[in-house]
């Protein structure tokens, strides 16, 4: 009897919820599950000419793709970008949050200064970043290693111009979690005879490891993404030194290019699934959450 | 030797004045606690001895050296936190040894390392909890971990900041006696700040009752008791509070009051007609029949505590508590009754200065 009324009860709540879910459902379901369908399909079915006529070519037609040079020169070049964002901007985040983690007469001044890049549209500021390194009248037009015109100069300039992006949210969020870090297990450290530096590496680092996880996961993952920065900078070159798959699958627009361009999209898309899900598992052993 | 000094100790905060002019000497071996309401400069005291605040004035002295320029890191002090303050990526273990690995210089071995947790955990029952983290332990568990870090390093003076205000009341009676058994076993010097004057009564060797910044007094639990200085520490020490009740001096043996006369047993260094405040505790007032009484009252209510009862009335413009025993015959709210006082235990207070005058 009761287990009637409860079933009848929780169906007519049930019903309540699903429609208020359903917009959301909608939502998803126009831009990211049919697109995701869409990329499968065009990744398996190769077109020919401007005629609707495609042949299925299968895993086999993906596999040919993720094996490619292309995309093996695409995937090094992400990685690259990866390594040389993720890491820098981590370290340029925490040490500046560090350094405005005081009380000091003022300080907010600094605080709103650091955090600034997250309000301007990552254009914006790759147009400013680009007005800076240009060769006529650019303040960094003679700093050699800034030459975008140079493949070496092209990947670095880009870098920097996305840590220079990122560092305003990496610097509030580590200034949140160092916030978080009670005064008094400080104090407690300090009177334990822990200079500055091993208190940061034995206490702060570990109390605010769950905050670094989530940075370097969304570090990583903005750098898998990143588009605009490139587009605007250096468009993918020169000698393609920064056509990261991202940006090589947006080019990739052609009729008859869609094949390899989905197959892309799926091996960025495992890439991006691989690299979070191996970053929780790894980093969840080493991470402190509290209770 | 690890005595504490206090020399004309100031700190304030920008405008604001924490610690006013603290002198107070705190013997080797001695269990000092300092008492006082909330904002007094209690804490702040304790954190100027730490080295987690600069002394804004005046000179602070630990065993020989003029500490005040000496980092926190270099005191030999260690401080249970009212929070604990455990570090809650460790272990247990990591917890108590964490005194011994913080400084390179002169560490400890291993071997000897293990040695003094694995005694540190026997003293405080956390043998089975070692390879706990914090997260999994009560809050009764985790201010024995506080304690075994603090006593792992043997250091030379303790600090504790209402170590006990986290725990529930059953608890915080049991560890109030562990505490003492532990100062006494360790044979060093214990401050300890509290707002609670039953732990500062049944735990102190000394108290120091503070207000305002200021020391209003200093000495053992029961001198400050029965003699307490000014009307500050009279009101504060004592539960339920010491009966206060304004008056006038006629003879150096009496005071006239609203409702009465009050008999005084040990002469005040007033003179006849000055204004005064009257004090007398709970226990040294017996209810009896209005004739012959010292003073007037109304019964306006009675708390049975099973052992004892409190007997609540007004005496004119004040509410005084008498205590009886709780067979003492029946009393009705709301009836008229006289109060007899013991004249010994009379403290006479000047109004306007509010010192003690006998």
């Amino acid at each position: 009897m009761s287990l009637v009324v409860r079933r009848s009860r929780r169906t007519r709540e049930a019903l309540p919820a699903y429609a208020m879910l359903a917009p959301l459902l909608v939502v998803f379901a126009i831009f990211a599950y049919y697109p995701f369908y869409r990329i499968i399909h065009f990744a398996l079915y190769q077109k020919f000419g401007n005629s609707d006529a495609e042949s299925f070519v299968g895993t086999a037609g993906i596999l040919d793709v993720l094996k490619s040079d292309d995309f093996l020169s695409g995937l090094w070049i992400t990685v690259k970008f990866m390594l040389y964002t993720v890491p820098a901007g981590l370290v340029l985040g925490v040490l500046m949050a560090v350094a405005a983690h005081r009380r000091l007469k003022g300080i907010k001044i600094f605080q709103t200064i650091f955090s600034s890049t997250i309000a301007s549209s990552v254009a914006v500021s790759s147009v400013v970043f680009l007005t800076l390194v240009n060769k006529q009248a650019g303040y960094f037009q003679n700093v050699g290693w800034l030459n975008i015109e140079t493949p070496g100069g092209a990947m670095r300039g880009v870098a920097l111009s996305s840590v220079w992006q990122n560092i305003g949210l990496t610097f509030i969020i580590v200034l949140a979690g160092l916030q978080a870090v009670p005064e008094e297990i400080n104090e407690a450290a300090t009177l334990d005879g822990y200079g500055p530096i091993r208190r940061f590496f034995r206490v702060t680092v570990p109390m605010i490891s769950p905050t670094l996880l989530f940075l370097a996961v969304v570090l990583v993952v903005q750098a898998l993404q990143a588009y605009a920065q490139i587009e605007i900078l250096t468009r993918g070159g020169p000698q393609k030194s920064t056509e990261t798959l991202l940006y090589k699958i947006t080019q990739l627009q052609g009729r008859t290019d869609l094949q390899t361009g989905a197959s892309m999209a799926i091996g960025l898309f495992i890439l991006t699934l691989v690299v979070s899900v191996g970053q929780f598992l790894m980093l969840n052993r080493r991470v402190h959450y509290d209770n | 030797m690890s005595q504490v000094s206090f020399s004309h100790v100031s700190k304030h905060f920008g405008d604001s004045v924490a610690v006013d002019d603290l002198s107070l000497e705190v013997a080797d071996k001695e269990f000092m606690v300092l008492l006082g309401p909330s904002g007094c400069g209690k804490t702040t005291a304790l954190r100027m001895i730490a080295g987690l605040e600069s002394i804004t004035s005046g000179d602070l002295i630990i065993g020989q050296t003029r500490v005040n320029d000496i980092a926190a890191s270099e005191r030999d002090i260690a401080m249970v936190f009212q929070s604990y303050a455990l570090y809650p990526h460790m272990t247990v273990r990591k917890n108590i040894e964490s005194p011994l690995v913080a400084r390179r210089a002169g560490r400890l071995d291993g071997a000897e390392r293990d040695r003094r947790v694995g005694e540190a955990a026997d003293v405080l029952g956390l043998t089975e909890y070692l390879d706990r983290k914090p997260g999994a332990l009560s809050g009764g568990q985790r201010q024995r971990v506080a304690l075994a870090r603090a006593i792992v390093r043997r250091p030379e003076v303790f600090l504790m900041d209402e170590p006990l205000s986290n725990l529930d009341a059953k608890l915080r009676t049991q560890t109030r006696l562990e505490l003492v058994e532990l100062w006494r076993r360790l044979e060093t010097t214990f401050i300890y700040v509290t707002h609670d004057q039953v732990e500062a009564m049944t735990m102190g060797s000394k108290i120091a009752v503070m207000s305002a910044g200021k020391l209003q007094q200093v000495g053992a639990p029961q001198a400050v008791y029965e003699r307490p200085a000014n009307l500050f520490v009279a009101a504060f020490i004592g539960s339920p509070p010491m009966n206060l009740l304004e008056g006038v001096l006629e003879t150096p043996q009496s005071a006239s009051v609203a409702d009465g006369r009050v008999p005084i047993g040990n002469a005040p260094s007033v003179g006849a007609g000055a204004a005064v405040t009257l004090g007398i505790r709970p226990e040294h007032v017996r209810i009896g029949g209005v004739e012959g009484a010292d003073i007037g009252a109304t019964v306006a209510s009675v708390e049975l505590l099973g052992h004892e009862r409190h007997v609540i009335c007004n005496v004119g413009p004040s509410r005084w508590v008498v205590r009886q025993g709780s067979d003492d015959g029946a009393i009705e709210v709301g009836a008229r009754i006289g109060l007899t006082v013991d004249p010994a235990h009379v403290h006479v207070f000047d109004s306007a200065t509010t010192e003690r005058v006998n």
